[in-house]
């Protein structure tokens, strides 16, 4: 057992190494681009979507299937890089991000395959989710619902209306993510408005609560399989994370939010990023 | 169609929000993926005999409607049919960017019911006072904007919304009484106006409550010998372009009354049209560029000219 887990965790660490690597490609052709949020988020969305979700890519409006939301849309380029790797559509399309009449913006585009909502309008995400969690119920469907936010995007007051509600509803099938990067726009989110005690913050609110690390995959696996935490409350990864993940000079710094990327800079993050297996 | 029963005729003679209610409630008992979203508007809705009916198919999102409008859009994703219950000042402005997002931009089947829209609740203030929700309504892509001119009208506009591929906001009465004012028989074409009075002099285009104070101007101005044609144009987006393209070639002016700032609303909506298809003469009556004075809601209508004398008046100085 132990051996086939370590194949899992190999496969799922090299499909984060992918998505790593096509978001820098993507943006790299593009000229720039959300490196930042993208690469923290990279290791979750490989668990999510190679060992957790249940999805269809040959059939991506299958009724049954389960639903995430990235809510902190403007990490669309690790979000477009998993769904190409799972095969929702053809890693071409990795190469034309924000071409003119394409459905490769800097944000999700619902009418892209796999893509669930139209994202980057921050603290919308998981208003969606609890809707798309109670349409499941009221259809009795298994579906489950997972929304991604950001640390940031915590600052808007509508997540914690989504919060509130998601708890009174009793939503065991909804889990909410927090790629908690410590990192925003104009710099450390400590400093613009800071979040702690945020595991208190979640409990109040009525929802299970877990903190990982979320570049450790065993305890992103560990976490996901565990879920729901508690019966008939809505559950929450706390995953703490580095913005930037995977790229020494981009890590932990605003300034790779969003940025430039030139051929000497992407060759360099290649480099650092390493080959695949 | 199916035809309001008389004990919805009963219990929603003149409100427009509790026959919205009443449909909703009649609905979801055809169609299994019909859900409300309650706002804290229960009470405002009518919506207790669907609550004791379907319990799990009333969501009360309490008083947050950014979270509900989201909520709408994603239950709409499943396949359900939700139905937002809101107050018309708050359901728009407060969660505009959700409705852009979420529902508009993302294309989903969410019903909007706006409640106490205009000046009904008039003695509340310019914070409860809806009169741009219409404006928001039209600068958005995607969403059919419906004002029922009476209970019959609502109901079914309610019912309407399932042809509907998309968005819809049906902007709604307050406590205020709304006299019926169409013929509860007729069909009811989104998109197409009803002519409920024929005439080649000028032509009133109105919508919601000032529906009745322009059947009323048309008598009035009959007396003078003035033939006016009356449009009560129910659907604001998309508008009936035909209705207002022949008012325009056969009659001598056009006037548009609304409970709305005339910027962004119906007047603005006829007067684009007209600017760029066949530029007529036109004067409109609805709410001027500022924020309306506190006061029950007859006296402030009266006080912005939101009244059949104003629209005689309007339509006397375009024969003039």
């Amino acid at each position: 057992m132990a051996s086939n887990l370590d194949a899992v965790l190999k496969r799922l660490a090299n499909e984060a190494l992918l998505i790593r690597r096509n978001v820098w490609r993507a943006f790299h052709a593009a000229g720039s681009g959300h490196i930042g949020g993208s690469s923290s988020a990279a290791d979750l969305l490989a668990a999510l979507y190679f060992h957790y979700l249940n999805l269809r890519p040959e059939e991506p409006d299958w009724q049954e299937r389960d639903r995430f939301v990235l809510s902190k849309g403007h990490a669309n380029g690790a979000l477009a890089a998993v769904l190409a790797q799972a095969g929702f559509f053809p890693d071409s399309h990795l190469d034309e991000f924000y071409g003119y009449q394409t459905l490769m913006g800097m944000h999700p585009d619902i009418k892209l395959a796999g893509v669930e909502m139209c994202t980057g309008g921050l603290g919308h995400g998981l208003s969606v989710g609890v809707g798309m969690a109670l349409g499941a119920r009221l259809k009795k469907r298994q579906s489950r619902t997972v929304v991604m936010v950001g640390d940031g995007e915590l600052q808007e007051g509508s997540n914690w209306e989504a919060a509130m509600a998601a708890a009174h509803l009793k939503l065991s099938s909804l889990t909410a993510i927090v790629d908690y990067n410590k990192v925003q726009q104009s710099g450390h989110v400590r400093d613009v408005l800071g979040l702690e005690p945020l595991v208190d913050k979640w409990q109040a609110f009525g929802w299970s609560v877990r903190e990982l690390d979320g570049h450790d995959m065993a305890e992103i696996v560990a976490a996901l399989d565990a879920l729901p935490y508690l019966a008939d409350m809505p559950s929450v990864m706390i995953a703490h994370t580095v913005k930037g993940k995977g790229v020494s000079f981009a890590e932990n710094t605003h300034l790779w939010h969003q940025n430039m990327i030139d051929d000497e800079v992407y060759q360099k993050a290649i480099d650092e990023l390493g080959e695949p297996l | 169609m199916i035809a309001m029963p008389d004990s919805a005729v009963n219990q929603a003679a003149d409100q427009t929000r509790l026959a919205f209610g009443l449909a909703l409630t009649e609905m979801a008992e055809r169609d299994d993926s019909v859900v409300a979203i309650s706002a804290d508007t229960l009470d405002l809705f009518g919506l207790r005999g669907l609550v004791q009916k379907h319990p799990n198919r009333v969501i009360d999102a309490g008083i947050a409607e950014q979270n509900a409008m989201g909520i709408a859009s994603g239950l709409a994703t499943t396949g359900m049919r939700p139905f937002l219950c809101g107050y018309a000042p708050f359901i728009t402005a407060r969660s505009v960017e959700q409705l852009r997002n979420d529902v508009a931009y993302a294309h989903q089947r969410v019903v909007i019911g706006a409640a106490a829209s205009g000046i009904s609740y008039g003695v509340s203030g310019g914070t409860h006072h809806a009169l741009e929700d219409l404006a928001l309504m039209r600068a958005l892509p995607n969403i059919t904007a419906i004002v029922p001119a009476d209970s019959y009208q609502a109901w079914k506009a309610v019912f309407a919304t399932q042809a509907i591929d998309g968005p819809v906001y049906i902007r709604l009465g307050g406590r205020v009484p709304e006299p019926p004012v169409s013929d509860p028989d007729a069909e009811f074409h989104v998109g197409r106006a009803d002519c409920l009075r024929q005439g080649d002099d000028v032509t009133i285009i109105a919508c919601g409550c000032l529906v009745a104070d322009a059947i009323a101007a048309a008598d009035l101005l009959s007396r003078r010998g003035v033939a006016a044609r009356v449009l009560n144009m129910h659907t604001i987006k998309p508008l009936d372009r035909d209705a207002v393209l022949a008012a325009a070639a056969e009659t001598k002016g056009l006037v548009t009354a609304e409970e709305h700032r005339i910027t962004g609303g119906l007047g603005g909506a006829v007067a684009e049209l007209l600017a760029r298809e066949n530029p007529t003469a036109m004067r409109m009556v609805g709410m001027p560029d500022e924020f309306a004075t506190v006061g029950p809601t007859g006296k402030v209508r009266e006080g912005y000219g939101l009244s059949s004398a104003n629209i005689v008046t309007s339509c006397l100085e375009l024969l003039a």
